[in-house]
């Protein structure tokens, strides 16, 4: 079901493929596209407004992978809202 | 007889008063001057003759003297830039993706670029390796083309031209980057690439030669699923193995490819070969 499922327990998981990483990119892309939507940052915030993507994304990606998108959305969140705040205080001053 | 002697002494003294007078005025009046003395044979006389030997010996010193010291200039700046040197790289031992062992000394003979990280990357290793696979594409032709020019000057065929890069990664994830998963992984990339991997402690050897950060436990799972921090950089390594640049993530292809193709140009300039 995981992401190495495609490699059995036997043998060693196998380097994730180009393939793999534009299919996780593109199921992330999509479900992060629809907590955008209902206006979630922290993934899991939803309640079950994505269910559909979320699965997509869990099935496309590794665990591992997925923690590190969500928390870099989280944090490339409040990036932006800093960034913003930096440029309305630079608006005010020049006032 | 006395009147030609009158005349001779006249003629002194028109000449002194014109030089005289050139002396004080302007360039005109010493073309002038000099006019009048050819017109008169006055031109070779004993001194403007030792002023012409004084200057020219004057000059010849002058123009040693200056060319010496830009000499040293630039020998200084040459030793300034290999002191200026940032002392990464350095022996390490480590095993390609096909078997072969592989150490510091196979860096010798071509431009290497170096990139440390690991196969389970989720985004930034493959976006780096896919700018080092775009600069070698391009770098790789750009001076295809320009070999193609000089082939008949230098007889380099185009075969050993683009033997000169040698691009390498090495893994920091030595617990579960075997041989054949880099092997398999750098398959998404330039097809020149080589991939290096070593125990533990040799991965720890070379990432301290390297200034590289990484984060992996000597005590992971091999079949865990975890994600490694590192240092990213792309490191541009000489065919004497030395140390030439580091390009971070922010720097793109085409800074990268300029640096690049500097770099060679001026080693060729140096050295007379293109590695």
């Amino acid at each position: 079901m995981g992401w190495f499922s495609s490699s059995s327990k036997t043998e060693e998981p196998g380097a994730p493929s180009r393939e793999d990483r534009k299919k996780c990119w593109e199921t992330r892309d999509a479900y992060f596209t629809c907590l955008n939507s209902v206006g979630v940052v922290k993934a899991g915030g939803e309640g079950n407004a994505c269910g559909k993507e979320k699965k997509r994304y869990e099935d496309s990606c590794a665990k591992s992978w997925i923690d590190y998108f969500n928390q870099r959305r989280v944090i490339a969140d409040a990036q932006r809202e800093r960034l913003a705040q930096g440029g309305s205080q630079a608006g005010n001053t020049r006032r | 007889m006395a009147p030609k002697i009158f005349l001779v002494d006249k003629r002194t003294l028109e000449t002194r008063e014109l030089h005289r007078e050139s002396l004080s005025k302007g360039r005109t009046d010493t073309i002038h001057h000099f006019r009048s003395e050819i017109a008169l044979g006055w031109v070779f006389t004993p001194t403007s003759a030792a002023i012409f030997v004084a200057a020219g010996v004057g000059l010849f010193f002058y123009f040693r003297y200056e060319k010496e010291r830009l000499l040293e200039e630039r020998e200084k700046e040459r030793m300034n830039k290999q002191y200026g040197r940032p002392q990464i790289g350095g022996p390490f031992s480590l095993t390609t993706d096909t078997g072969k062992p592989f150490t510091d000394e196979n860096l010798l003979g071509k431009w290497s670029l170096v990139y440390f990280g690991f196969t389970n990357c989720p985004d930034i290793c493959p976006a780096e390796l896919d700018k080092v696979t775009s600069v070698l594409d391009s770098v790789g032709t750009c001076l295809f083309a320009s070999v193609r020019v000089h082939v008949a000057l230098t007889s380099e065929t185009e075969k050993e031209h683009g033997k000169i890069f040698q691009p390498l990664f090495i893994t920091v994830d030595p617990v579960r980057d075997s041989q054949s998963r880099v092997s398999r992984y750098l398959q998404d990339f330039h097809p020149s690439f080589t991939g290096l991997f070593g125990s533990y402690d040799a991965t720890k050897a070379v990432c301290k030669a390297y200034r590289v950060y990484f984060s992996t436990p000597p005590n992971a799972d091999p079949n865990g699923d975890y994600l490694v921090d590192h240092s990213i950089f792309v490191y541009l390594m000489d065919p004497h193995g030395k140390f030439v640049e580091a390009f971070g993530q922010s720097v793109g292809d085409e800074e990268v490819k300029t640096k690049i193709n500097e770099e060679i140009s001026q080693w060729q300039q140096e050295t007379g070969k293109k590695a």
